[in-house]
């Protein structure tokens, strides 16, 4: 399965979405949207609208299931965890 | 009250500063009391960077009047879709009535588009018999009257020449436009020029605020 998370470096919501990911060892690629500039981070932002119908965070891509916010319950269940 | 951020602004100041704030709108801190240092810590790091409390968990978008709707506690931007949520996205606030903030941390569930949502706008306190006020709940302006002990809610733009509503006067269940004079019945919308009546919205009053219910606006 690939993972994908955009995240904000100073998301605390990121933060514990890393964590659990790390916690269950699942690996993933990640974009800190607000570390990029110009238009890396315009680019950035159009695919979370895209993804997400809003700019919130984080969220996470798994495969064709789109998870915005830390919840937990969902990820357990998507990622078989 | 007013927003100064200073060098040296601490979690303390910011919880000064937004807890009432949230607090006239029906919005509490979560109760989870950690959680919500370690939020306000990411804003103070946010302030440091960007030059204001812009909410944690969203991202500015570079366009001014957008950005200026991420800024903490943006509960105001949002009424409805955090009246559907029960908290703001983060969870940093939480309704009222909410007991325990626990279970609403970092959850982001969009509620469906059109779904009926009760959204406190005000204290019935900060709104008197027999006056209006505005207030705008997603993308729909709306004047809030206030009739005795009932209250009401209808579309705030005039349909003559779109002046805003709420700042003409109340005379009983009429709400007088205050540039030309047409009055709209607040309990129906109606006017007694055709084809010009003004959409209503149920409003009630509960637990000392004036709430009103609007189907939940297009994600944003
Ligand atoms: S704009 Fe309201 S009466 Fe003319």
């Amino acid at each position: 399965m690939k993972i994908h998370l955009y995240g904000l470096s100073t998301c605390p919501y990121c933060r514990m979405t890393k964590r659990y990911l790390d916690d269950h060892g699942i690996t993933y690629d990640m974009t800190e949207v607000d570390l990029l500039d110009g238009d890396e981070k315009q680019a950035a932002i159009d695919e979370v609208k895209r993804l997400s119908n809003g700019t919130s965070f984080p969220v996470l891509v798994a495969d064709d299931e789109v998870i915005v916010g830390f919840n937990k319950t969902k990820m357990a269940d998507i990622l078989g965890i | 009250m007013r927003r100064v951020f200073f060098e040296g602004t601490t979690v303390d100041d910011l919880k000064a500063y937004m807890g009432p704030f949230a607090e006239r709108l029906g919005y509490k801190f979560n109760t989870e009391i950690e959680f919500v240092d370690e939020v306000l810590e990411s804003e103070l790091v946010v302030l440091e960077r960007d030059g204001d409390v812009y909410c944690p968990c969203r991202v500015r978008v570079g366009d001014p009047k957008e950005d200026l709707k991420i800024v903490c506690p943006c509960i105001p931007f949002y009424l409805d879709e955090f009246a559907a949520l029960r908290k703001c996205w983060c969870g940093l606030f939480i309704r009222e009535d909410v007991e325990d903030g626990a279970d609403l941390i970092g959850v982001i569930e969009q509620p469906e588009p059109g779904t009926q949502v009760d959204v406190p706008v005000c204290l019935v306190e900060d709104l008197q018999p027999g006056t209006a006020r505005h207030v705008k709940v997603g993308k729909v302006d709306l004047a809030v009257v206030r009739v005795g002990e009932e209250v009401f809610a209808l579309s705030n733009v005039c349909r003559h020449a779109f002046a805003p509503l709420d700042e003409g006067f109340v005379d009983g269940y009429a709400l007088v436009c205050p540039w030309h004079g047409w009055r709209y019945d607040v309990r129906d919308g109606t006017t007694d020029h055709p084809n010009a009546d003004v959409r209503t919205f149920p409003a009630m009053i509960r637990n000392g605020e004036v709430l009103v219910t609007v189907p939940l606006g297009r994600a944003r």
